[in-house]
């Protein structure tokens, strides 16, 4: 088969009519849930209340239920933080960097990644909180002197990160409004339901479409992308940062922080993926969310896939390099010690199995697609796991080296938070448009004049 | 019931081609109150309307610099002038370490503000009595239609004029908007008088609780409770109630050789002193003795305090009683205190007690050298 | 709406770039032979600035070839050409390198058997460096790109005639499998040739930096070439400012993402503080280099960021050309920040000589007469391009 480069491809399939892209999104909030849905959502919340159970264990009998021990003091913890977050970068990757790059086929997926990207940092938000033991004294993480008149450290990478994260989760809960805000009125207009109406009335905040607003509004859009973009970078960034400055050999290495954004854009399109194929199926929006979107999303994986490879290779050589004994000691162990395990399915899920994007059958092919993303997430847990573990695991002393072994609560926070993440998607695919309508529309075919740019100031 | 007052007319459009010239039309027939509703931004139009480029960019820069400037102020006053502490060993103020803060900072003071400052007043929203809203203009831009409004305010409105000149850009349909009728506001009613009692009475009952029940509940406090007995507690188990004990008789505490001598005026012929004048010794004595004892005797033992009278300045110990006390003497007076010294025992070691005579030795020669000391240093060597 | 004339008109380039290119070349030859007599130790390491830069211009407009075919860009279709003429660096390299590789003994330690024999850390080093293996990858490197450039341009020149897209087609799967090889190929550039002057430190971030710096100042060279093309009147009509702004957009991205990778490296040694890593700040510290490298940031980062942020900057002609030479001259500077400071001639100080200037005014004549040539045998505009249309097309 052969492309035509000189056509631009159409980013929505199907000749849709602006009423029918409308219809379409807007569906499943007219309709009353159906059994597929009662049936997803109590499969999800059983798994968050498996967790609150096992967190309620942990705050009733403390952290000793959870196979943290010394040296190993950060377990599954922060593993699960750090893989939370970074599924959180997908999202705002997609709408903000997407954006700038101009990239059409962003906006059939930019909203419902950008509330995986909220779900899941709201997720991650949890593991450091819970991790400290006692979660009630996480107030003294605010710049507020306490009662010896002693500051929060700002030198600290923890304290970045408090505030990198809860900046992250605002930015993106402002960036998600924003965008909602037009289609609150579309909904609004098109209600026939009275409360339905009072409540998009007042998240609409009365939204007339006007084009004097709407000038602002694609200005402070693209603000808002101009800041996200340097923003997404710097939360996981700052989260290689918790490592990285230490000086603990495995984690004090300069390409933590690009490494760890590469990697967390490379799961969060597999978080996305794996939701997307489902999602488009159940709700019709294979026009929309089209196989080519897909398709593109899976190339990024490829490359991310790639650039974690990359990563690794540069980590492996410059250890060797070095000359550093106690470098050396860690890469072997990773890739032969007791948590090689860990290490080989970090390996061949993150950088051997996506090779198989190169080919387009398989880019194209949902079933294999499924699989492979999954693998990737796997895979990309394992990294922080490996990241964790292996380094913590053996101390600078042999007396000191240990083994971590998590227990059954450490599955069950794990389970709880994947149990809480598809909650809040489910509910989110019912109450509220899982694409955006307004932009969908902009980007349908004949949707914009003929000769647009023609006379374009500059 | 007055006449509806008009607040503007409308024409609607089909496709994006015809709005655009429809606006270039109404921009140019010198029409200033009036806009465009289209369900999404349409290419070009900012043109085809004359307005001028958005001035947002502006409220971002300064907003976005006053979250550095923020961020950089709290950071220097807070580690460096308020509570300064060496961390890692980097300065107080240590610029690489505060720019994630900064950062963000920054992101969320220009992004949060921004929105805001663009919804609120640029935009004037929210505003859900705007009287294009509930109309079928509004439901129509919403979905599918285009639509251009001129409204009444405008200097040149005129009904007709406008509807005829509307009519000329060959648009679907053509409305009239009118304003909706005044709401009345019944504050007054018992109903919403009743809703206010009940708010303020369930707003002060759980503030009540919250501050006085809520906030002295103890959450996880097994740790904090044990069975034992803690200092200065009471205790029904011994006689006299008292959780603590004294020692056995004759107890002596480790490392703690007790001192015979307390309370006597002069025990000294019994006390020698153990340590010889070295370098290392004499060094350890004057920084003992610039710590503990300069503060009221002066830095040369002149007896010229610092305290700027808070107490009583001790005599100068180049006296000739001070000079004649033997070396048991000065270390007696250090360890149980005279007239208003007290101890310093607790503070300062033996040894270190010990190393402070030897060197208010070195201070009484230095300060009272005769011929024979003079020379003596003019022929060794000081570096 | 009048249609894009597609039809064009090649316009030969003034001699006088010719003859101001030889004049700078020569320039340059004449005192370089001179500075090589004189000091050689100067010398040396002022070629390898240059030598590097040159890697950064070539590899670096070869990467930008690439991306646009693996992206699927449009906007730069019109430009590719300039692209291209750059990229005709890299098959020099071969011969520019040749002065180095006479020199090693001046420029690495480790390439002195007596220095590494005492050495545990080099001596662990010495399966990576050592002199064969070094040239050995040197020139392997170089056959790869030239091998690349090759296939590339030919497929793009032939589709001037045949308009085949399937020509498209086979540079897009080029540029997948180059990729990949760039990453690993220009990491190890950096460490052979930047790293590897203190051949005790490392840093895993090394390869990223120099990828960083090599990207700005290709960058930089194509929108200082389109604006003064563009200028002149050689370029199609179609090319607006809205294709500058989005050359002007990817520079400031990139600012920032050299600023985002110098800091990350600068941050994690400054903060852990361990001497086997913190040395090599430090001798960037010594005496006035610290003046050294805090203009680093200024001029790399601050000024061209201040001059890039707005909206109107970014595709005002002006503003670009300045920032273009700016961020050309950053891109030399952080090149000698990086490999001044390890000669020994220089570690407690910077003193000025005149050998510093002599090579990059080389550079320029070198550039001059490599793009005045391929201009001369090439169309400048990628006529056969399907995407061509598009790209002339392309508006904001």
């Amino acid at each position: 088969m052969s492309t035509d480069y000189s056509i631009e491809a159409p980013s929505i399939h199907g000749r849709l009519s602006l009423a029918e892209i409308e219809e379409l999104v807007a569906q499943p909030l007219d309709t009353k849930p159906d059994k597929k849905f009662f049936i997803a959502i109590t499969l999800s919340t059983g798994a968050l209340l498996i967790g609150a159970f096992c967190l309620t264990i942990t705050f009733l009998y403390g952290i000793g239920m959870w196979g943290n021990n010394q040296p190993v003091g950060w377990g599954f913890g922060i593993t699960n933080f750090v893989f939370w977050v970074g599924i959180g970068h997908a999202g705002t990757l997609i709408s903000a960097i997407l954006f700038l790059l101009r990239q059409r086929w962003r906006t059939g997926i930019a909203r419902f990644s950008e509330a995986m990207t909220i779900f899941a940092v709201m997720c991650a938000g949890i593991f450091p909180v819970i991790h400290t033991g006692r979660p009630w004294l996480a107030g003294y993480l605010l710049p507020y002197p306490n009662q010896h008149g002693l500051w929060i450290n700002f030198t600290s990478p923890i304290i970045w990160d408090v505030f990198a994260v809860s900046v992250y989760l605002s930015v993106s809960l402002i960036f998600w409004y924003t965008g909602l805000i037009p289609d609150f009125a579309i909904l609004r207009d098109r209600t026939t339901s009275k409360i339905k109406k009072t409540i998009y009335s007042i998240f609409s905040l009365g939204w007339r479409h006007s084009n004097r607003h709407w000038q602002h509004y694609e200005k402070a859009y693209v603000i808002l992308a101009g800041f996200a973009t340097p923003l997404v970078l710097s939360v996981h960034t700052i989260v290689s940062f918790d490592f990285a400055v230490s000086i603990l050999p495995g984690w004090h290495t300069t390409i933590f922080p690009p490494y760890f954004v590469a990697g967390a854009i490379f799961s969060g399109f597999a978080m996305v993926v794996t939701v997307l194929v489902i999602v488009r199926k159940i709700f019709d929006l294979q026009n929309i969310i089209t196989m080519d979107h897909l398709e593109k999303m899976n190339k990024v994986i490829l490359a991310t896939g790639m650039m974690v490879g990359y990563a690794y290779a540069t980590e492996f050589f410059i250890a060797w390099y070095s000359g550093v004994q106690f470098e050396q000691f860690v890469f072997i162990n990773r890739v032969f010690g007791p948590y090689a395990w860990a290490y080989w399915i970090m390996v061949s899920c993150n950088v051997i199995i996506p090779q198989l994007f190169w080919v387009k059958k398989i880019r194209r092919s949902i079933p294999i697609m499924m699989v492979i993303v999954i693998l990737v997430n796997v895979g990309m847990w394992f990294e922080r796991f490996v990241i964790v573990v292996t380094s913590l695991h053996r101390d600078f002393l042999p007396s000191s080296w240990g083994m971590f072994i998590p227990t059954v609560y450490d599955l069950g926070i794990l389970l709880g938070s994947f149990g809480l993440f598809f909650t809040l998607v489910i509910l989110f695919t019912k109450t509220l448009p899982v694409v955006s309508i307004s932009e969908v529309k902009a980007i349908a075919e004949g949707s914009q004049p003929t000769h647009h740019g023609g006379n374009h100031h500059g | 019931m007055a006449e509806k007052k008009i607040f503007g007319i409308t024409a609607l459009f089909k496709d994006p081609d015809s709005i655009i010239s429809a606006a270039k039309k109404t921009s140019l027939s010198g029409y200033t109150k009036w806009d465009v509703n289209t369900p999404y931004p349409i290419h070009g139009m900012d043109n085809a309307m004359n307005i001028k480029p958005s001035k947002l960019g502006f409220v971002t820069l300064i907003c976005g610099l006053s979250g550095t400037t923020i961020a950089l102020l709290l950071m220097w006053w807070t580690m460096s002038v308020d509570y300064p502490m060496v961390i890692g060993g980097k300065p107080f103020f240590s610029l690489p370490a505060f720019i994630p803060v900064t950062f963000e900072l920054t992101v969320i003071l220009a992004t949060a503000s921004t929105v805001a400052i663009m919804f609120a007043f640029f935009f004037g929203l929210p505003e859900n009595s705007h009287p294009l809203h509930d109309t079928d203009y509004m439901k129509k831009v919403s979905r599918d239609h285009y639509g251009v409004v001129i409204e009444a305010d405008d200097p040149k409105f005129n009904e007709t004029v406008v509807k005829d000149f509307l009519k000329s850009l060959n648009p679907v349909s053509i409305d009239v908007i009118y304003y909706p009728e005044k709401e009345t506001y019944p504050i007054f009613e018992p109903k919403f008088l009743g809703v206010l009692a009940a708010t303020a009475i369930i707003v002060s009952l759980g503030t009540y609780l919250t501050l006085n029940s809520l906030m002295y509940i103890e959450p996880f406090n097994w740790m904090m409770n044990q069975d034992k007995i803690i200092p200065q507690s009471k205790s029904e188990y011994f006689a006299d109630e008292r959780g603590m004990r004294m020692p056995v008789e004759g107890t002596v505490a480790r490392g703690f050789i007790p001192y015979p001598y307390l309370g006597e005026l002069i025990p000294t012929e019994v006390l020698l002193n153990p340590s010889i004048s070295t370098k290392a010794i004499l060094e350890l004595g004057e920084r003992k003795f610039l710590t503990y004892c300069s503060p009221c005797h002066g830095d040369f033992g002149d007896g010229d305090s610092r305290l700027r009278g808070q107490f009583q300045n001790p005599p100068t110990l180049h006296s000739d009683r001070a000079r004649n006390f033997s070396d048991g003497m000065i270390y007696h007076i250090m360890t149980n205190g005279q007239n208003i010294m007290p101890s310093y025992s607790s503070q300062v070691s033996r040894e270190e007690r010990w190393a402070i005579v030897n060197y208010i030795r070195v201070l009484q020669r230095a300060k009272n050298a005769n011929e024979h000391d003079v020379e003596f240093a003019k022929n060794i060597n000081i570096e | 709406m009048t249609e894009i004339n597609l039809t064009y008109n090649k316009k030969e380039l003034p001699t006088r770039y010719t003859r101001l290119g030889v004049l700078l070349l020569a320039i340059g030859l004449v005192f370089g032979i001179v500075a090589f007599i004189t000091d050689q130790n100067r010398a040396v390491f002022n070629y390898l600035i240059a030598y590097s830069f040159m890697i950064s211009i070539g590899l670096g407009s070869l990467f930008l070839i690439a991306l646009e075919y693996i992206v699927g860009a449009v906007w730069s279709v019109p430009i590719r050409r300039i692209v291209e003429f750059f990229a005709a660096t890299i098959p020099f390299l071969a011969i520019l390198v040749i002065p180095l590789l006479f020199n090693m003994h001046e420029l690495f330690h480790w390439s002195h058997e007596e220095a590494v024999a005492g050495d545990e850390i080099l001596e662990g080093k010495a399966p990576y460096l050592n002199v064969p293996f070094f040239i050995i990858r040197v020139f392997v490197l170089i056959g790869i790109w030239s091998l690349f450039y090759f296939f590339f341009i030919r497929n793009s020149k032939k589709q001037d005639t045949t308009k085949d897209q399937n020509l498209t087609k086979l540079n897009i799967k080029l540029s997948a499998v180059f990729i990949p090889v760039f990453a690993i190929s220009i990491t190890i550039t950096a460490i052979d040739w930047l790293m590897s002057i203190e051949p005790h430190w490392f840093s895993t971030i090394f390869g990223v930096y120099f990828f960083s710096g090599t990207v700005i100042a290709s960058l930089a060279a194509v929108t200082l070439a389109t604006v003064l093309l563009k200028e002149n009147g050689y370029l199609h009509p179609s090319i607006t400012n809205d294709h500058l702004y989005s050359l002007g957009g990817l520079m400031f991205a990139f600012i920032n993402f050299w600023a985002y990778i110098a800091f990350s490296q600068f941050m994690l040694i400054w903060y852990a503080d361990l001497p086997e890593e913190s040395f090599w700040f430090l001798q960037k510290w010594n005496g006035n280099w610290a003046v050294f490298s805090i203009l680093l940031i200024i001029i790399h980062f601050v000024v061209p960021y201040a001059a890039l942020l707005a909206h109107p900057a970014k595709k005002n002609p002006k503003r670009l050309k300045f920032i273009a030479v700016w961020l050309l001259f950053a891109h030399l500077f952080d090149l000698f920040w990086l490999v001044m400071p390890e000669s020994n001639q220089l570690s407690e100080g910077y003193s000025f000589s005149w050998i510093d200037l002599v090579f990059p005014i080389a550079i320029v004549g070198v550039l001059m007469l490599i793009f005045k040539m391929k201009a001369k045998k090439e169309n400048l505009l990628p006529i056969g391009d399907p995407k061509l249309k598009r790209g002339l097309e392309f508006h904001l």
